[in-house]
């Protein structure tokens, strides 16, 4: 019996599961135009993922990877249930570098 | 040096496992009369996925099957939380389902709109400026 893939698959769920907080309070303080940044830094470490020999921190570093770039998708929609009352809206953020041109983008909805 | 590939099949499951979920929850919850087959199939499916992943040698086809099992049992519970949202109105209710006609009877906060889709403007927003708000940006 391989437990492996259901303890990566148990961890995967508990590093989700923080992604709605950063999602929600990362949105609050800083807004969604610090997407494609966080898009890069998912990828960036699904790709370091290929060079770990250890399996278990090889798999948590790519689920990591992918749960940011997923939530790099979530954050403008993020920034519309806040501007709806849905979650609390906090009107000032710190801008991301470029935020001007990234706000003529279309950002990533799926 | 040889490429590890535990943490890319990893990386994938969990992206597609998540977005695959997010679109088929809201989908079938949408056009569904009845929730109840949809979350067995979930369940069945996540549980025969996690067997198939005890069953493997490999690690990056565990991973993946022990991650896509663990997204497939979520799916289960995000049924219970999609029909919320749609009695809230923080999800758009289809008409022409039986079953959404009866949350919009009962709820006065359920709505045909898709009050998301609108983009971001910076400032608190009525959700009854809704449509209007695709024009301002």
């Amino acid at each position: 019996m391989n437990f492996f893939g259901i303890l990566i698959g148990l961890s995967t769920l508990l590093i989700i599961g923080l992604g709605f907080v950063w999602v929600i309070r990362g949105e609050r303080y800083f807004g969604y135009l610090w997407w494609p940044y966080l898009l890069g830094l998912g990828l960036a470490l699904a790709a370091a993922s290929l060079f770990l020999t250890n399996d278990a921190a090889s798999a948590l570093l790519g689920a990591l990877g992918a749960s940011l770039a997923w939530g790099a998708t979530e954050l403008e929609e993020q920034a519309v249930r806040a501007e709806l009352g849905w979650f609390p809206f906090r009107a000032q953020k710190i801008l991301p570098p470029g935020a001007g041109r990234i706000r003529k983008w279309r950002g990533p909805r799926l | 040096m040889e490429l590890n590939l535990a943490g890319l099949s990893a990386a994938l499951a969990t992206f597609l496992g998540i977005w695959g979920g997010h679109v088929a929850v809201r989908k079938f919850e949408a056009n569904l009369r009845d929730l109840r087959p949809a979350l067995a199939i979930c369940v069945l499916l996540g549980l025969g996925t996690w067997a198939a992943a005890l069953l493997t040698d490999s690690m990056p086809v565990s991973a993946a099957l022990g991650i896509l099992g663990v997204t497939l049992l979520w799916d289960a519970f995000e049924f219970h939380r999609q029909e919320k949202r749609v009695q809230t109105g923080h999800a758009p209710a289809n008409p022409h389902n039986p079953r959404h006609k009866r949350i919009l009877a009962r709820y006065p906060s359920a709505t045909t709109l898709d009050l998301l889709n609108r983009d971001p403007l910076g400032r608190p927003v009525e959700a009854g400026e809704g449509p209007e708000l695709d024009d301002e940006c």
